[in-house]
Parts: structure tokens; C-alpha cells; sequence
């Protein structure tokens, strides 16, 4: 058997002190991830196989908390409300992306202006937003409703009715659609011209340089689009705790008919209104799986439709 | 026993901090030290004494103790109170309580999940006892009482019952409120009305001619509002007779047909009547309860059932008004429900994991005594705990205050049950009488609803 060579050593050496060297530096956020993201990851694993009231120590109960949710009719009702934002959200929040994106791209006078326009209620805060949005569909007095009268168009009891709580909901996270809008008009911005021009010259119109051009080279970015938004609409909590909060303290309204409550409104409630850490965790990790097999569909069916270059 | 409760408590600050990553919010840290499960009064006393004690301070006595009384009011209340800290602080110099106006259910809670708590009292209403009492949030009051030779008798009994969990008392109640009929006299004069109904039959009657409408049918005065869904119906329940937690007291049972009855009422009488849409559509335009802008002060509601903070507040906020108050209706065929009302109450508790136990008691045993009660339930509008103090002349400066007083003493005064279900009860509750409000679900398939997911509770 050869002896290790010198250089060899000093190699390993090296490399040793170099790996502890890195390590070193990203500590405060290696330690970080373990004490304040793995560790509790963890432990709420455990936890949602115990009855836990934050107050007495865990008593061990199974599958129980997972059992229970098969019978909760407010869970299931919650589950439902939050797929249907989410199937309803992600295609209609990207189209409206995407849509304004395109016409953004156009060279139009005053263009970083309108930008700017589409982009700014980002930045306002989410809570100064909803309460924003309550008084502007309120029935009585707010404007969305005196927009849809001076149109002649029915005017809904938005946060009232159950079959409008959920739409209402939704055209709250449409208003912050600007997000995306930017990430689509960079994309947009790295389309090579001279497919553009190839196309043209082949006499494709407007609509067919869109899905041939376009389209195809967007995609991966789409993709992108799809997965982060697919995972904000099923933890969407915020918007519909807002617009359909009560006066009642330390409670999560779920609206009516509990139409806007939200899986994770529902997972707080039972964190923090009825202390059933237990149930809420299984409920946390219910819907980590959910969010899971949903990605990992959405990635798989990529295949068929995103284009990587050359690939 | 160290390492064991210790452990306890880094299961405790892991589960806290795991669901709040689950939900995706921040919390408060819990603490880490080992928590104190002492519940021998005169045990905590004497060892807190040395910890807290202002040695510096040569004047004050070698057992002196600082209690750390946190509470949810805020804003004149809170000035009332801390009125009355300071009058306790001054009357011996054995225990300062330093007042802190905190009013953050979810801080009160991280708080009193620590080991060590931050506050040795603080204050919560009465149907949140039995569901923290079962948790073990609460320290237990009746080795303190027994010792103290303290007399329970004189305080309201449905007060006393929401104290209590499994036989043993978990609070003390310093003020209780229950609800009565308000009118407008202005619109019941406008109307032809002249005196306040007594029966719920009377009561539809006047509902219909103080409800208003214009050539669209869209509504500009409503009968009878309600402030709260919650508290209104459940009111109104009872006032038919019904109960809301079974014979026993701790049951759920909102399928009491007198219950039913009484949503059919409210349904028949305004939702069918004018239209829910119609009906949501106004109510969605009411100003903020107790504003210059509430429905009731401004005249757009005739009539609500509400409790006795408002004859402080109104002459305050709308001196103008022309108000009257009297018992809530009850069906003319069963006299016997007269003075029925709904009594809720605002308690005092000291947590499982307070430093200063001994000293927490004698403090709340000086809030609810007559002399502290009357003068923070004066302040604030509110009724006394004890039955003794119905007749207390400094009520008298209270305008129309006598019938929330005297219906305390009402063989009809009812209480919602305090046990673990009950904050799960009152949010599928309100969730219900909403379906009931805006004609989606009829009374009974709205309760059945109910009866359905209070199968679902469990014990804890």
C-alpha cells in the first residue's frame, strides 16, 4: 500500500481548514437554521402525535390529531376554501400578470410611470390594504359597488355572502399583482429580438409570435411564477383574516358561513384560540404534504410545456 | 424534578416556537427556566418575599413584595384602575403592585406559558375560565379562600358557577354585566309607541313600526339591531327559555327548541321580513359600536339588547339621544321568563406560574371587596359582583342604571357554561347565527350545524 504523499496531506489539510473556514462563516445562519427551523420542524412532528396544550406537558395520543381531521367538518371546509383560491388565484393572477406585463412592454410614452403605477400598491402594507379594501366593498358606501351601479351591474354583498367572500379575497390579491407583473416584463425584456424578426418574416401576427415566441421562452419563468404562488395562495393567511375580522378579540372569523376561513386561519385558531398545539401541528404538517404533492405535480407536468434554451 | 419540568419547559418553548414557524408568523420567546408548580399559598409568600423585597428602600418592611398586576383594559379604564392601585399601595407597606395595561390576549398567554410568568395577576372574562382552569393556566383559589376565611356568599351566584371547574375556584369576579332592552324614545314617540315592550309578541309588533323603508325598499331604520350577534341571540335563547349548555351546565345544547324558537323570531320578524340582502346591506353601513356614529345613537337602530356600559357612554358620546331601558321581552305565554337576561363577568386570576402568589390574593382580595369594586364598576359602568352592593347609593349617579341592577338578582339570570369547549362553542356560535342572519340556513339547520361540530370538541 503507497503512503500518502506529502502534497497529499497538505492538500487535505488545506482543504479541511478551508471546509471549517466556511463553516465558520456561514455558522450564524447554520446555527440559526437549526435552532429556529429544524428543530421546531421536528418537534412539531412529535407534537402532532400528542394531545399539547402549550401549558401541560405532551401526552402522547398517535394518529389521533390526524384521525380527528377526517371528521372536522371546519377543517375540511377550510382545506376547500384554500384550494379554491389557490385554483382560482394562480391561473387568474398569473394571466393578469402576464397580460399587464405585456402591455408594459410596449414602447409607449410615460412607460416607467405606468410601471411604477402597476408596482406601487406592493408596497403598501398588506394590513393598511385590507382595511382599505373592507371600507371599498362596503355594500352601503364603498366604491366598487358604486362603480358596478354607475355600469348597471349587480352590486354583491362582497364580504356578506358567501358565494362573493372568496372572489372578494381574491380581488385583494389581484391588487398586488404587480409583483409578478415585474418578474414577467424582465422575462420579457430577455426574449431575443431576432426571433421576433424571424417570425415576422415567416408572417406570423401578433397572436402567433406570442405562442411561438413568446410563450415558449417565458416558460421557465412561468414555471416559477406558478410554484411561489401555488405556495402563497395554500398558506394564505393575511388577506381574508383582515376583511373578515370581527370586533371579537383574540379570534380568527371565518366569514360567512366560515366561506373565508383560510387553512391557515384555521390552523391558528386552534394554535392559539382553543390551544390545541397538537391539532395545529398536524395540521401544519398536513399541509406541508399537500403544498408537497402539489409542487412536485406541478413540477413533473413541466416537462411537457417549459423550455430551457436549447435543451 | 428539576430536570424533569425543566425539560417540560423546552418542550414548551419548542412547541411555541414551532407552531408560530407553522403559521408563519413571530411570537415572544417563552422562558427556559424550571416553571414554579407551587400551589401552597403561604409557601409562595414567604419565599417570593426575599426576591422581590426593596432592600434599598429602608422604610418598607423586610417582606415587602411587588405584584405585578397586567391587565387587558386600557385607555379611562385603565386610569380608573390604576386609581384604585394606587389608594391599595398607599393603605399598607407590605405589597406595591405595579399596574400594567396590557391588552394582548396572545402576550397574556406566552406569558403565563413560561416557567416564570411576568405578572402575578391579571383578568379575563368569566366563560374563559374553565377551558384555562382545565389547561392548567390557573392557579387554584380555594387553599387561599379557606385560609383567608374569605366569604363567598355574598357574590352573584351565576358570577360564582363560571368561577368554578371541576368543584374548585379558579377566579373572582370584580365586575359582571347582563343586557336589557334599550329603545329610542324619540322614534318609539315618532312611531306611536308608548311604552317599551314586555312581551316578545309586543316586540314584533314594535319592530315592524320602527322598521323604515324608502321607495326601493331599502331599509333606513331598523327595529331591533344587534350589537353583537353573539351575545344578542344567545340573550334572546334564554329569554324564550332556552339554555345553551344542557341541564347539566356543560353540555352544548344548541338544539334547545326554546333557542330554535328564539332565532325564528329574530329570523321571521327582520331577516324574512325586509330581506336578508336588504337587511346586510344596511347593517354593513353602521358607524363603530359606541361611536358618535352607532347605529342606536344616531337613530338608524330603534331598539337593541345591550349591557349596562351604556349609560356611561352615551351621555358621553351622544348626550342628545332620548333613551329608555327596560326588561328584555319574553313570550307572553311563559310570564314566568320576566327579568331574563344574560350575565357575563369580567374575573381576576392569578397564573399557575405568578412569582408572587400570596401577595396576588391579598390584592384581588381588596379588588373585590365592596369598597374597590364600587368604585372601578362606577367608573367604568359597570355592575357589581356582589349582591350586597345592589342598593349602593353611588350607582344613583348612573342615569337608568337600576334595571341592569336589579335584574342580578333575577331568578332568571343566566350564564354561559365555562368549560374547555367553550371559546370553540362561541365561534361556530356566531358562525351559525350568521347563516341564521343572512338567510342562508334556517334556525334549526343552523343549530344542528352546531350540535354537529360540538360532537368534534373532546375534553380539552
Amino acid at each position: 500500500m503507497a503512503r500518502p504523499s506529502r502534497t497529499g496531506r497538505a492538500r487535505r489539510k488545506t482543504s479541511r481548514r478551508q471546509l471549517l473556514r466556511g463553516l465558520a462563516f456561514a455558522s450564524p445562519w447554520l446555527i440559526g437554521f437549526a435552532v429556529f427551523i429544524a428543530w421546531p420542524v421536528i418537534a412539531s412532528g412529535y407534537y402532532s402525535l400528542t394531545d399539547f396544550n402549550l401549558f401541560q406537558a405532551p401526552h402522547f395520543v398517535g394518529v389521533a390529531n390526524y384521525r380527528h381531521m377526517l371528521h372536522d367538518e371546519v377543517f375540511w371546509k377550510s382545506l376547500t376554501n384554500t384550494l379554491y383560491l389557490t385554483a382560482v388565484g394562480v391561473p387568474v393572477g398569473l394571466a393578469l400578470s402576464l397580460g399587464g406585463a405585456l402591455i408594459l412592454n410596449r414602447p409607449v410614452r410615460g412607460q416607467p410611470f405606468y410601471r411604477a403605477l402597476v408596482y406601487l400598491p406592493t408596497i403598501v402594507p398588506v394590513v393598511v390594504s385590507g382595511y382599505l379594501w373592507r371600507w371599498m366593498m362596503n355594500p352601503q358606501y364603498g366604491y366598487v359597488n358604486e362603480v358596478l351601479r354607475l355600469l348597471h351591474l349587480p352590486q354583491p354583498l362582497w364580504l356578506n355572502n358567501p358565494a362573493w367572500s372568496k372572489p372578494a379575497i381574491l380581488l385583494v390579491t389581484f391588487w398586488t399583482v404587480g409583483g409578478m407583473t415585474v418578474i414577467y416584463l424582465a422575462a420579457l425584456k430577455d426574449v431575443p429580438r431576432e426571433l421576433y424578426e424571424a417570425a415576422e418574416m415567416d408572417g406570423a401576427g401578433p397572436i402567433a409570435r406570442f405562442w411561438h415566441v413568446t410563450w415558449p421562452v417565458i416558460t421557465p419563468v412561468t414555471l416559477f411564477q406558478v410554484v411561489v404562488s401555488t405556495i402563497a395562495y395554500m398558506q394564505i393567511f393575511t388577506q381574508p383574516y383582515l376583511l373578515a375580522q370581527q370586533s371579537q378579540l383574540n379570534s380568527a372569523n371565518g366569514g360567512p358561513e366560515n366561506s373565508m376561513l383560510s387553512y391557515s386561519m384555521y390552523l391558528f385558531q386552534n394554535a392559539f384560540v382553543y390551544l390545541k398545539m397538537g391539532y395545529a401541528s398536524a395540521m401544519a404538517w398536513v399541509l406541508f404534504i399537500i403544498t408537497m404533492a402539489i409542487t412536485a405535480v406541478i413540477l413533473m407536468n413541466a416537462k411537457r410545456w417549459v423550455h430551457y434554451g436549447n435543451r | 424534578m428539576v430536570r424533569q419540568t425543566g425539560g417540560r419547559s423546552l418542550l414548551r418553548s419548542t412547541a411555541v416556537t414551532a407552531a408560530v414557524i407553522a403559521v408563519g408568523m413571530t411570537a415572544a420567546a417563552c422562558g427556559s427556566s424550571a416553571p414554579n408548580n407551587s400551589s401552597a399559598p403561604n409557601q409562595s409568600a414567604s419565599t417570593t418575599a426575599a426576591g422581590s423585597s426593596s432592600a434599598s428602600n429602608p422604610a418598607q418592611p423586610a417582606t415587602h413584595t411587588t405584584v405585578t398586576f397586567s391587565y387587558l383594559w386600557a385607555g379611562p379604564e385603565a386610569a380608573a384602575l390604576e386609581k384604585i392601585i394606587s389608594a391599595f399601595n398607599a393603605s399598607q407597606s407590605a405589597i406595591t403592585v405595579k399596574g400594567v395595561s396590557s391588552p394582548d390576549f396572545q402576550k397574556q398567554l406566552t406569558s403565563m406559558s413560561a416557567s416564570k410568568g411576568s405578572f402575578d395577576i391579571s383578568d379575563n372574562f368569566g366563560n374563559g375560565v374553565g377551558s384555562w382552569a382545565a389547561k392548567g393556566i390557573l392557579e387554584p383559589l380555594d387553599s387561599y379562600i379557606k385560609a383567608d376565611n374569605m366569604d363567598l356568599s355574598d357574590f352573584v351566584p351565576a358570577a360564582m358557577d363560571e368561577m368554578k371547574y371541576n368543584g374548585q375556584i379558579y377566579s373572582l369576579p370584580i365586575a359582571v354585566h347582563d343586557f336589557e332592552l334599550l329603545y329610542n324614545k324619540t322614534e318609539f314617540a315618532a312611531a306611536g309607541i308608548t311604552d317599551p315592550p314586555k312581551t316578545t309578541e309586543d316586540l314584533a309588533t314594535d319592530i315592524a313600526k320602527l322598521t323604515k323603508t324608502d321607495g326601493s325598499g331599502n331599509i333606513t331604520q331598523l327595529g331591533l339591531g344587534n350589537p353583537d350577534t353573539g351575545t344578542t341571540l344567545t340573550t334572546l335563547g334564554y329569554a324564550f327559555g332556552g339554555t345553551w349548555d344542557g341541564a347539566d351546565g356543560k353540555t352544548p345544547s344548541p338544539q334547545d327548541p326554546a333557542n330554535i324558537a328564539a332565532l325564528k323570531f329574530y329570523q321571521d320578524n327582520i331577516v324574512n321580513k325586509y330581506g336578508a340582502a336588504k337587511v346586510q346591506k344596511f347593517t354593513a353601513g353602521w358607524g363603530q359600536y359606541m361611536s358618535a356614529q352607532d347605529p342606536f345613537y344616531t337613530g338608524k337602530v330603534a331598539m337593541v339588547i345591550d349591557g349596562e356600559w351604556q349609560p356611561v357612554n352615551i351621555p358621553k358620546t351622544a348626550p342628545n339621544l332620548q333613551w329608555g331601558v327596560a326588561n328584555i321581552p319574553v313570550p307572553a305565554a311563559s310570564p314566568n321568563l320576566a327579568g331574563t337576561t344574560q350575565l357575563t363577568a369580567s374575573t381576576l386570576f392569578i397564573p399557575k406560574n405568578a412569582q408572587h402568589k400570596q401577595a396576588a390574593f391579598e390584592f384581588m382580595k381588596y379588588l373585590t371587596d365592596t369598597q374597590a369594586m364600587g368604585d372601578f364598576t362606577v367608573a367604568l359602568g359597570n355592575l357589581p359582583a356582589r349582591t350586597s352592593m345592589l342598593n349602593d347609593p353611588r350607582y344613583a349617579t348612573i342615569p337608568q342604571f337600576s334595571t341592569w341592577l336589579q335584574n342580578l338578582s333575577s331568578p332568571n339570570v343566566h350564564a354561559l357554561a365555562s368549560q374547555p369547549y367553550s371559546s370553540q362553542y362561541s365561534t361556530d356560535l356566531v358562525t351559525d347565527f350568521k347563516s341564521v342572519l343572512d338567510g342562508s340556513k334556517s334556525p334549526a339547520d343552523a343549530m344542528a350545524d352546531v350540535a354537529s361540530k360540538a360532537k368534534q370538541y373532546g375534553s380539552s
